[in-house]
């Protein structure tokens, strides 16, 4: 197993969710990962891929994603038909991981083909070419989705649910999301403590007057416009309030609250 | 003559006594909205509103003019208590506009902190402004501004009594160095305010009243706009063996302006309320007495429940159902008795012919939204060959064009819509109230009954609608228009028809039966429309906080157990307090009542798309 090298993508870990997922990827058991967005979850599996040497599969889900997507279609040539793997099909045949975010954007028939995949079978039928392909050792399936923005009419087929272990992430705790945008962007202390106190402030507000609260992500895209030399209200202002809301009255707040940690 | 000079005088007087500035006027309904996120924000009890202060006499020492003028008796301070966090209603002590504003967002900050209330006041407000200061290092800026800004506007020490100067330098010094100052020794004349500062010994607002006597809930215009300055509410107990007339002081200690007379005065029914509302104003607090006798102008109806022949028939036995108490925390299990009931007597009709239009144009667009099978082309797989492109693709080649990557299956799609929806709306006496010059809300609310129903009939979505009122705790009606397994029917529309006003808001007993009925329904998305007209309510200990905390536990439930909770709303005033209850994106106010129900269907086919 390899350590962490400077190519493994930088990764703070909270808790004990390298060992959980290097546990599941051992015993060859599919994880499912929740979490509010830019928690870092994409971040986790590019992590642990590098971590564990494996070559890293990901779809992002869509609306119009489906089976035939993951698992490969006929492709037109010049007086033939070519077989052309998707991206799951590649994944079960090379082994390595396969990452499907935001899996509750796809179309309901995609679930279905991961439905062998995930169970103790593991396998992945292929209609169309008739081959029923067995998945290596080496094959993760882990897919990822967000419980918050949950379209209203999509959700989690409880059959599909319960055929992973579960893993949620929340933001960070106040210190380790300091290090991480220092480890990220390289901005000082200081400046990494007031951002995270801006974005603990930000959180309080969920439920009541944001319906999305600030990610780390956005916050280390305000840290990297820092880092570049842009004032910090303007920078909190660009990479957090406006994207945060679009009504003036709280977008007001949130600038204040802003002001309130940089002054002016 | 004599008048016109004496109004010169009074103008030139007030005007250079006056150390406020109208043109800086900050209004705290202006920014009411931004002030209570920011104090959400800065970790504040989000279950507070926000409310206008009362002035408050302070008695300090004003400068010569201000009483030759007789002005700046009285100061705004803010605090908090319980329920809301108080503010001045507006701000105009300093010329610039913008340090008033600080001044407002300052003030929320240090009332987001939570202090020892042990310590002295003065300590006690240098603790906050440090902990304020040192959380939100950026406001270290603005604070300094304001204290040099207020401290020039204050009388100088030096220009004070000894005893008093000193008291002066205490606060002075406080202001600059926060934590400085361990103690002050009070001059025999209270200090200058502090706005700076919260109120130093705010008044507590009357008691909840314990006793089931309420004031009715008031069928009153719901366009019309109210006062946000709060006055400080006494509330005393009215003696009712007591005639008013009778003399019951010695005629020797006289009352002052505000306190409070019993006065026997059945008849009074003018209508000079704009004089009532100034003298309202100038007075330090009102007392409100609680004796259940509205004067007539108020009073539309009967509190009375109908005897029970002429009432709806019960359904079945009641239910018992649990309250949440947020003073205590606890769940308090059978505590509401909820009655379903049936108009039974409810002739079946026909859709109103005014609806008509409206009724056939919605169904039309609704019928868009019926599950339907149909073919998809053009798609990169499918069930069967798409030949018009099949064909393109050949023909593109054969002609050495370029080929664009084509699908070339057609394929059969289902558009399912697996959802039900349950429908709560709130028929308290409140909905008595008219909303124009032909219509009150209860018949708009009938009206988008109507409406939804035949909407929602065109989708062959599952849907149920129930209406609710209550008369303390022991009796919640439900009222049932249209079961998830009933056909939406004449005799629906005729039990829709036959919705009336009564009582109060008991919503969270209603939620919470509601959650339970929608629950049974197999469905993979459920959907909990309750449609109203204002804040929680009832006679008993429902009001205020106490019934937004019960709502917003009953909608906690109702999301665990996997519904949707929305809220239509047509209180103008809702955006205090349904973030709160639904969240940021879990509400809609209607502005204009009379579009509810146009809007509501629309509303619904958003929601579900």
């Amino acid at each position: 197993m390899e350590t962490q090298t400077s190519s493994t993508p930088f990764y703070e870990p909270s808790g004990d969710e390298c060992d959980l997922f290097e546990r599941a990827w051992k015993n060859r058991l599919p994880l499912l990962i929740k979490g509010p967005t830019g928690c870092g979850k994409t971040r986790f599996v590019a992590h642990m891929a590098a971590r564990l040497g494996l070559p890293l599969h990901t779809v992002a889900c869509h609306d119009d994603l489906t089976a035939a997507d993951l698992v490969g279609r006929h492709l037109i040539g010049d007086g033939e038909t070519i077989w052309n793997d998707g991206p799951l099909t590649r994944a079960v045949r090379e082994g390595g991981i396969c990452y499907l975010d935001e899996v509750v954007e796809a179309r309901k028939d995609t679930t279905v083909v991961l439905h062998p995949l995930a169970d103790d079978r593991r396998m992945l039928p292929i209609d169309r070419t008739g081959e029923l392909l067995q998945a290596p050792p080496a094959f993760m399936l882990v897919v990822s989705y967000n419980p918050g923005y949950q379209n209203f009419l999509k959700g989690m087929k409880p059959s599909t649910r319960q055929r992973f272990v579960s893993l949620t992430f929340d933001f960070p705790s106040a210190t380790q999301e300091e290090a991480i945008l220092m480890g990220e962007t390289g901005i000082d202390s200081m400046t990494a403590k007031r951002l995270v106190s801006i974005a603990g402030a930000f959180r309080a507000l969920r439920d009541h007057d944001l319906e999305e609260v600030a990610s780390t992500r956005l916050l280390v895209y305000a840290a990297t416009l820092i880092k570049d030399g842009y004032d910090p209200v303007r920078a909190c202002q660009a990479a957090l309030v406006e994207t945060l809301t679009d009504d003036a009255e709280t977008a007001v707040a949130l600038s204040e609250v802003v002001s309130a940690t940089f002054g002016r | 003559m004599e008048e016109y000079v004496g109004e010169l005088w009074d103008r030139l007087i007030t005007g250079a006594a006056e150390k406020r500035h109208a043109a800086a006027t900050v209004k705290l309904d202006d920014i009411a909205k931004s002030v209570a996120i920011f104090f959400r924000a800065l970790g504040g009890d989000p279950g507070l509103g926000i409310s206008a202060a009362p002035a408050i006499r302070h008695g300090a020492r004003r400068r010569l003019l201000q009483r030759m003028a007789g002005s700046g008796e009285k100061v705004e301070l803010s605090w908090r208590d319980g329920e809301v966090l108080r503010l001045p209603s507006q701000i105009d002590l300093f010329a610039e506009y913008a340090l008033n504003r600080d001044l407002y967002f300052w003030l929320v900050a240090m009332a987001a902190v939570d202090t020892d209330n042990n310590q002295p006041w003065i300590v006690r407000n240098q603790q906050a402004t440090q902990s304020t200061l040192q959380r939100f290092p950026g406001l270290h800026v603005r604070y300094s501004r304001l204290v040099d800004a207020l401290l020039a506007m204050r009388i100088p020490p030096h220009k004070l009594p000894e005893d008093e100067a000193a008291q002066e330098y205490s606060i002075r010094q406080a202001l600059q160095q926060p934590g400085s100052v361990d103690e002050i020794t009070l001059a025999k004349r209270p200090f200058q305010p502090v706005p700076l500062w919260p109120h130093p010994n705010p008044p507590v607002s009357g008691e909840p009243t314990a006793t089931g006597v309420g004031s009715p809930e008031q069928a009153s215009n719901a366009a019309q706009k109210k006062n946000r300055r709060k006055h400080l509410a006494q509330r005393n107990d009215v003696k009712d063996d007591k005639n008013g007339f009778l003399m019951m002081f010695r005629a020797e200690s006289l009352f002052s302006w505000a306190e409070f007379v019993k006065v026997n005065r059945p008849q009074d029914e003018e209508d000079d309320t704009e004089t009532a509302q100034l003298a309202a104003e100038d007075m330090d607090s009102l007392t409100i007495a609680r004796d259940g006798k509205a004067s007539a102008a108020n009073v539309r109806f009967d509190l009375d429940l109908p005897a029970g022949a002429a009432d709806d028939t019960p359904l079945g036995e009641g239910v018992l159902l649990p309250e949440w108490n947020w003073k205590k925390q606890v769940l308090q299990p059978d505590y509401c008795s909820l009655q379903q009931l049936i108009a039974t007597d409810a002739k079946p009709c026909e859709l109103p012919h005014a609806l008509k239009n409206t009724a056939n144009q919605l169904r039309r667009q609704f019928q868009a939204l019926t599950p339907t099978r149909h073919w998809l082309k053009g798609q990169q797989d499918g069930d069967e060959l798409d030949l018009d492109a099949w064909v393109q693709l050949v023909s593109e080649r054969n002609s050495a064009m370029p080929t664009s990557e084509h699908g070339l299956y057609r394929a059969q799609v289902n558009q399912e819509r697996d959802l039900a929806c349950l429908l709560l709306a709130d028929l308290s006496l409140s909905t008595d109230a008219y909303v124009s010059n032909h219509a009150r809300v209860i018949d708009v609310i009938r009206d988008s009954l109507l409406l939804f129903s035949e909407a929602l009939t065109a989708t062959g979505d599952s849907f149920a609608l129930y209406g609710f009122s209550s008369l303390k705790r022991s009796h919640v009606r439900f009222n049932y228009i249209k079961g998830f397994d009933e056909k939406y029917s004449s005799q629906v529309r005729g039990r829709i028809t036959a919705i009336k006003p009564g009582y109060y808001t008991r919503m969270g007993a209603a939620i919470r039966h509601a959650s339970s009925l929608l629950v049974q329904q197999k469905r993979r998305q459920r959907l909990l429309l309750i449609l109203t007209d204002g804040k929680p309510n009832d006679l008993d200990q429902y009001e205020g906080r106490y019934g937004i905390e019960d709502t917003r536990m009953a909608l906690i439930e109702a999301r665990r157990l996997g519904l949707r909770p929305f809220c239509v709303t047509i209180d103008t005033e809702a955006s205090d307090y349904l973030p709160h209850l639904f969240g940021a994106g879990g509400y809609v106010v209607i502005r204009n009542p009379e579009d509810l129900p146009k809007e509501l269907p629309l509303l619904y086919a958003q929601m579900t798309r």
